[in-house]
């Protein structure tokens, strides 16, 4: 409108003076016209007066001529006289003057005038001077003609002159009359433009204020076109996937609220004649009716209505909105359908703080259609989901049916079938029926008899047995006495005091001596043995120092040694301290025996005692280099009497109850002797002992009396009675830390301060960092608590009450369990180079201001957080151990490769992994051998191990691996996107695994109780997940768990060893059940009392009343509950 | 009651006789779908030559025998031999590899019926060498069935679906290697249960025995209604490894479940389906 209007008054405003200046320039030239025209009458008139005058000069010259010839004769003047043609020139004249009547008749005039000379005069060639009067008078005549003419001439020329006066006179004029016009038209012209311009500019200069105001109005307009398509499109973006009614309204509600930055919202959807809040923003459901009727209040009236409703400047307390600060009250409401197809789905309320913009209004507006649209999808999704599932339950009763139908039909056919083979057999049947019955009858009443023969046999012969072993016992004491004085008696004489026998009767008399020697070692075994046969050996125990021992044995067997030349060396591998809880003096029986047994055999090279720890004990391994024991004989040899039938005693001598003994009485010590042999290279014997003798009728076990384990004193148990530097106390802390509260948080930070004001400011920083904290305030409790607690960060003080804080460093440096751990310095005096030489991640100079110690735990903070994972992978195969590199790098994991077991365990001495990928076929070691070594010496880091093999395990072995790895591989083609599974769950489970076990560990502290220590429970298990939960809750109550995976090993594990305390027996097991193990335990006499608990996934009573038949003291339902697994156990667990 | 049809048993008729199933014999099955039950309550009323519900329920209080009976009844155990061949060639092609990658597995066949399945699946891991390092838990609420699962008898006239299942489902050899036939019956390789334990368990009251790396339950959520459903799914998912397997019947799904999104249907993989 306003760009019409402006180009129409532009182009009048281009187009006025245009049309001025032709029509200007018109006047102007047609008075250029007039002007031109008067100058050329001028020009014209001053033509007719030079042709005039020229017409005269050639008259006059005729005239001369003609006088000049008369005079001369000079034929050249006839020539000039011809050459003249005034008449030619007249004729032109007249042509020129044919305008004006007078003058051409003054031309004619003229003309006939210069005729009448012509004719007068005559030709030339007659002319001649007068002479005569006639010819004077004539000649007069010609005066005067020619005077006529020149008359004539002077008339023209006078009016021709006059013309030409008046004619620049008309000229000037019509010039001057040009000059005005232009000045008036220039004027005239000026004066039009400049109003009309004027007119023009005003209104182009009003229409241009309009055209920018619109343009100011239509940018607003763009704006909050733009913000309400931005919103509509925000709506849309949250309204996105696959949504349920509830999350969609809560979010379209938040995004409403938001955009239109409303204080609070609500959203009800509609069903069928009500409405119900679905969702909410900036307050709680129950501060919102949950449901409106169609009509009912505002909400109701607006879903009737279908219309958008604003309520403004409402009354305080309309609706009370609850921020953080306090309360606040709406003053405006906008309550927005959502309408589509001429349905309300849903409705919106906003409430806001102060007015609000016609946009919000707007957009509530544009956007409650699409809102309408995905409600209304959402609510289609949630029936066709609803549909889906109902149709899923009809295909299921199909089924059943189908199923039903299938089992009638097979019941029909099976009847007929048998309806069929019945009426067959019914008759044939009748007959042998009763011959079979008769014979049958007979046949049980044989079994019976038989059965009752062989209960009787049996008890007879256990009776038999007890009677042996007690007539054993008696008659080899019987038979000890009377030989022991034939001993003195033979020695007596062999010594030869009085020296009255000879050398052959001294002889004799060694030979009954060495005879007799023999026969009383024969009947102390034969007496060892019933004795332990018939349960009547008794193991006392006492504190044992393993050193004691070696040097006992030592001075025992040197001389044999010397007589036999043979080498002879005991080795202790144990630290020198090393007590055991045992009874010594069937130690060294038992050690006796196997090196009795080791020089008799060995006839050259050397006879080694070797003693070590095991993984719960020590073990005395007794080396020779004699003829060592076939594999087939390995058994044979434990056995009682077996010996005596072979070869070898005849050779060597000796009973052959020896090892049978040791191995007897080092089973009721809690141990073992294993053999390791080979003909013609040697036997080791290995005696195993437990450091503690555990076996029922002991002497109460005190934790004091167990020995260290190492000789490290960190590694000390604060209840451990061995000699320690006398204890220094720290000053009082005077204010609670987070101790016993750790558990609670991911994150804990240890701070080792004896100053307690500075330990204060470094709680309370901790804890504004997001960390708990715990402080000690001597080294000895700061490294109890490094070592318990397993904080994420360390900081440490070198000014300490006990020790020097870089001490403290040194041995957490040293300590695996504390390793890793990041430890920050701070301290009065300056130890920087030496604090981080040892491994400090940082060191501050006392006095710390604030700031240094906010970046003091940032820089704590950055150590764990963006700590690289490490891997180690060992694999001997170069070209594995790159495939799995491949496999497993990512960002910020560290792939370490390994190729033998001896680096890894360098690696694992020095440096911390997050996790060991582990070969077991190592070209050093097996990945057994390395596990153990591992698991033994706790200098090695120990972090979750994944055995990836290639051959498949065995049930032990699997077993075995299972103590140290949770995960174990079989290479295969599957493999490696299992390991790849495997490593990440561990690196990323690494973190929210250490809170647990960090639990576990202050568990382990406090939770150690009497009546668990010590004991021995059997778990009869097949799953792994459950054996697991068994031995996590009672190990740490300080009791042993023993494992067998079904029945059968739970009945070998009772015959091997001592009867343990208590037996969890689990009932769904493979090769025999928990049932009948039960049964078959309790049908040994010596177990009639052995408390067993029954594990179960069954929850019915007939199922517990089932266990207990079989002879269960107790049963407890799966999955085991921790609590009730500890009440059950303390109930029945064998009091010691 | 005297007025209506005896044999129509109605809902409160149906749950009397199930509570006094649960408190008597402490079977659960107030749980299953009811309509399923309602048709199978009535069949063993006409079958047992009972009057009505209410007669049956005095009978079977009286009497264990009559309980016994109404079991077979109350429970539907029917199945073949690798009976949908592609759920038993997904297990050989998709399951199995990833078995194979533990040293030792262990496999839950719940609800096994008369040990048709078990004996399939055995055989499957015979043939691809995991039998050994398997353990298999066969377990069902019927101690019948249960004995007859044990026994792996089954009638000769069964033997050759069975083999026309066994070769579909991708069978490496004759399945008449896996049995031996006599008195019309065959009897199926007893080393192939050498490592399966058969027990009495019930989804709907007893809890999970074992770890697994693999549950296949078939055609037993159809007779539960959806609470039941939801509470057997738990049970799975809890026996199930991280990364083990689920194997369902062809009309059962994880899809409107809890687990649907925890668990991942293997591609053509006629309703197993893998933890994530």
């Amino acid at each position: 409108m306003s760009n019409t209007s402006l180009s129409r008054r532009l182009s009048a405003l281009l187009a006025t003076p245009t049309v001025l200046l032709v029509l200007s320039s018109i006047v102007l030239y047609l008075q250029i016209e007039r002007m031109n025209d008067d100058g050329a009458w001028v020009e014209h008139s001053e033509r007719v007066l030079a042709r005039a005058n020229d017409a005269m000069v050639k008259m006059v010259e005729q005239q001369n001529a003609t006088r000049g010839y008369a005079l001369t004769r000079d034929p050249g003047l006839i020539d000039t006289y011809n050459q003249m043609h005034p008449e030619e020139l007249v004729d032109e004249l007249a042509k020129l003057v044919a305008n004006s009547d007078a003058q051409a008749q003054r031309v004619a005039d003229w003309r006939k005038a210069f005729a009448a000379w012509s004719t007068w005069r005559g030709p030339i060639t007659e002319v001649k001077i007068p002479t005569t009067e006639e010819e004077l008078e004539k000649e007069k005549l010609g005066r005067s003609l020619m005077m006529l003419t020149r008359q004539r001439y002077a008339q023209l020329v006078a009016a021709e002159r006059l013309l030409r006066d008046q004619r620049v006179v008309t000229a000037r004029e019509s010039i001057l009359v040009a000059k005005r016009t232009f000045f008036a038209l220039m004027l005239g012209l000026a004066a039009v433009i400049a109003f009309i311009t004027r007119r023009h500019v005003l209104g182009i200069a009003r229409d241009y204020g309009q055209a920018l105001d619109g343009v100011h109005a239509a940018n607003a307009k763009l704006e909050d076109q733009d913000w309400i398509n931005n919103g509509l499109l925000r709506v849309a973006e949250v309204s996105q996937g696959e949504l349920s009614v509830e999350e969609l309204s809560t979010k379209v509600i938040g995004v409403l609220a938001q955009l239109t930055g409303a204080a609070t919202g609500a959203f009800y959807v509609t069903e069928g004649d009500s409405s119900r809040c679905s969702g909410v923003y900036a307050m709680a459901f129950s501060d919102t009716p949950a449901r409106f009727r169609t009509g009912e209040g505002l909400i109701g009236s607006v879903v009737r209505d279908r219309r958008q409703a604003v309520l403004r400047e409402l009354p305080s307390g309309y609706l009370r909105l609850r921020s953080g600060v306090g309360e606040l009250d709406p003053v405006t409401v906008v309550v927005q359908p959502m309408v589509v197809a001429g349905g309300v789905f849903a409705v919106a309320e906003l409430g806001f703080l102060g007015p609000v913009r016609d946009r919000v209004l707007k957009l509530t507006q544009l956007a409650s259609e699409s809102i309408a649209v995905n409600v209304r999808s959402a609510e289609y999704r949630q029936r066709l989901s609803e549909l889906l599932v109902e149709t899923q339950r009809q295909a299921e009763e199909l089924q059943a049916q189908q199923e039903e139908l299938r089992v009638s039909n097979e019941e029909l056919e099976e009847r007929e079938r048998s309806l069929r083979d019945v009426h067959d057999q019914m008759a044939g049947q009748q007959a042998s029926l009763e011959e079979r019955n008769e014979i049958l009858a007979e046949q049980r009443a044989e079994l019976m008899r038989s059965q009752e023969l062989l209960t009787q046999r049996s008890r007879e012969i256990a009776q038999a047995s007890r009677y042996k072993s007690e007539f054993l016992a008696n008659m080899s004491h019987e038979l000890r006495t009377p030989l022991n004085s034939a001993l003195i008696l033979a020695k007596l004489l062999a010594d030869n005091k009085p020296g009255n026998l000879n050398p052959e009767q001294v002889k004799f008399a060694e030979t009954i001596s060495g005879a007799g020697n023999d026969l009383l070692t024969l009947i102390n075994d034969i007496l060892d043995l019933s004795k332990i046969e018939a349960g009547k050996l008794d193991v006392k125990p006492a504190p044992t120092p393993v050193a004691t021992v070696a040097s006992s044995i030592e001075r025992l067997f040197a001389p044999v040694a010397k007589s036999k030349k043979v080498h002879f060396s005991v080795r202790l591998e144990v630290p020198q301290a090393t007590t055991l809880e045992t009874d010594p003096q069937r130690l060294e029986q038992i050690l006796r025996n196997l090196l009795a047994n080791a020089f008799k055999f060995t006839d050259q090279g050397e006879v080694e005692v070797v003693i070590g720890a095991a993984e719960s004990g020590v073990t005395f391994a007794v080396r020779d280099t004699g003829i060592g024991i076939a594999p087939e004989a390995h058994q044979l040899i434990f056995d009682a009497f077996k010996q005596a039938d072979g070869t070898t005693s005849r050779k060597y001598g000796g009973t052959g109850l020896g090892l049978s003994i040791s191995r007897d009485l080092a089973r009721m010590m809690g141990g073992d002797v294993t053999l390791q042999s080979e003909v013609g290279k040697g036997s080791t014997f290995t005696l195993t002992l437990p450091r503690i003798y555990t076996g029922q009728r002991s002497a109460p076990v005190l934790e004091a009396q167990r020995p260290a384990a190492t000789t490290t004193p960190v590694r000390r148990r604060s209840g451990d009675s061995a000699p320690q530097a006398p204890r220094v106390a720290g000053p009082e802390l005077g204010f609670v830390d987070d101790r016993g509260k750790t558990h609670e948080h991911h994150r804990l930070v240890l701070v080792v301060e004896d100053d307690v004001a500075f330990a204060k400011v470094l709680y309370d920083t901790a804890h504004e960092q997001g960390f708990a904290c715990v402080c000690a305030t001597t080294a000895e409790e700061g490294l109890t608590l490094a070592r318990d607690l397993a904080p994420t960060a360390i900081i440490l003080d070198v000014n300490l009450p006990d020790d020097s804080g870089l001490t403290v460093l040194e041995r957490m440096k040293r300590q695996p369990e504390t390793r890793h751990v990041p430890i920050h310095v701070v301290s009065a005096h300056d130890h920087v180079h030496t604090a981080l030489e040892l491994g400090a991640v940082g060191y501050a100079i006392k006095p710390i201001v604030g700031s240094d110690l906010t970046g003091l735990f940032s820089k704590l903070e950055t150590q764990f957080a963006g700590r690289l994972r490490r891997v180690m992978v060992v694999e001997d195969d170069a070209v594995q151990r790159d495939s799995i590199r491949h496999l497993l790098q990512s960002e910020g994991v560290e792939i370490v490769g390994i190729g033998s077991g001896r680096e890894a365990l360098e690696r694992l001495r020095s440096e911390p992994f997050d996790c060991i990928v582990l070969d077991l076929k190592l070209p050093d070691a097996s990945g057994f051998e390395l596990l153990e070594t591992m698991a033994s010496d706790t200098a090695y880091a120990f972090p979750p191990v994944i055995v990836y093999t290639g051959r498949a395990l065995s049930n032990e072995e699997e077993q075995q691996l299972r103590r140290y790895s949770s995960s174990i591989i079989v290479k295969g083609a599957r493999s490696p996107e299992r390991l790849l599974d495997e490593v990440t769950l561990f690196l990323h489970q690494v973190e929210a695994r250490l809170p647990a076990e960090r639990q576990r560990m202050l568990r382990d502290a406090r939770d150690r109780e009497a009546i668990f220590e010590g004991k021995r429970v059997l778990v009869v298990e097949d799953d792994v997940r459950s054996v697991f939960a068994l031995s996590s809750v009672l190990e740490p109550k300080g009791a042993t768990v023993e494992i067998a995976r079904n029945g059968r090993e739970a009945l070998a594990a009772l015959a091997a060893g001592p009867a343990p305390d208590l037996v969890l027996m689990d009932m769904m097991m493979p090769e025999m059940d928990g049932i009948t193990a039960i049964k078959e335990i309790r049908a040994q006499k010596q177990h009639a009392k052995l408390p067993i608990i029954a594990l179960t996934a069954k929850a019915m009573r007939d199922d517990r009343d089932r266990c207990i038949a079989a002879g269960a003291n107790d049963y407890m339902a799966k999955p085991i509950d921790v609590d009730k697994l500890l009440s059950l156990t303390r109930v029945w667990m064998r009091r010691g | 009651m005297a007025d209506v049809d005896p044999l129509v048993v109605d809902d409160r008729d149906l749950m009397r006789l199930l509570d006094t199933v649960f408190t008597e014999y402490s079977y659960d099955f107030r749980q299953y779908a009811h309509a399923s039950l309602k048709r199978r309550v009535t069949q063993a009323i006409t079958r047992l030559g009972f009057a009505d519900c209410e007669s049956l329920r005095q009978g079977m209080r009286a009497s264990g025998t009559v309980f016994t009976q109404l079991l077979r009844f109350l429970t539907v155990h029917v199945s073949d031999m690798f009976r949908d061949a592609d759920y038993f060639r997904a297990f050989r092609e998709q399951v199995v590899p990833a078995l194979a990658t533990y040293p030792s597995t262990k496999l839950w066949v719940a609800g096994c019926s008369n040990g048709e399945e078990v004996y399939s699946l055995a055989i499957i891991l015979r043939e691809e060498r995991l039998l050994e390092r398997t353990t298999i838990y066969a377990t069902d609420i019927d101690p019948e069935c249960l004995m007859a699962a044990e026994a792996g008898l089954y009638p000769i006239d069964r033997i050759a679906l069975f083999s026309e299942n066994y070769i579909r489902s991708g069978g490496q050899t004759s399945l008449s290697d896996y049995y031996t036939t006599g008195y019309g019956n065959a009897v199926f390789d007893k080393t192939l249960r050498q490592n399966v334990v058969f027990a009495d368990h019930s989804l709907a009251t007893d809890t999970v025995f074992a770890e697994v790396h693999a549950v296949s339950c078939r055609n037993v959520l159809i007779y539960f209604n959806a609470d039941l459903q939801k509470h057997a799914l738990k049970l799975f998912d809890d026996a199930i490894v991280r990364r083990g397997f689920l194997g369902l019947g062809s009309r059962e799904t994880l899809r409107f479940s809890d687990h649907a999104r925890t668990y991942a249907e293997i591609p053509g993989g006629q309703r197993w389906y893998r933890k994530l």
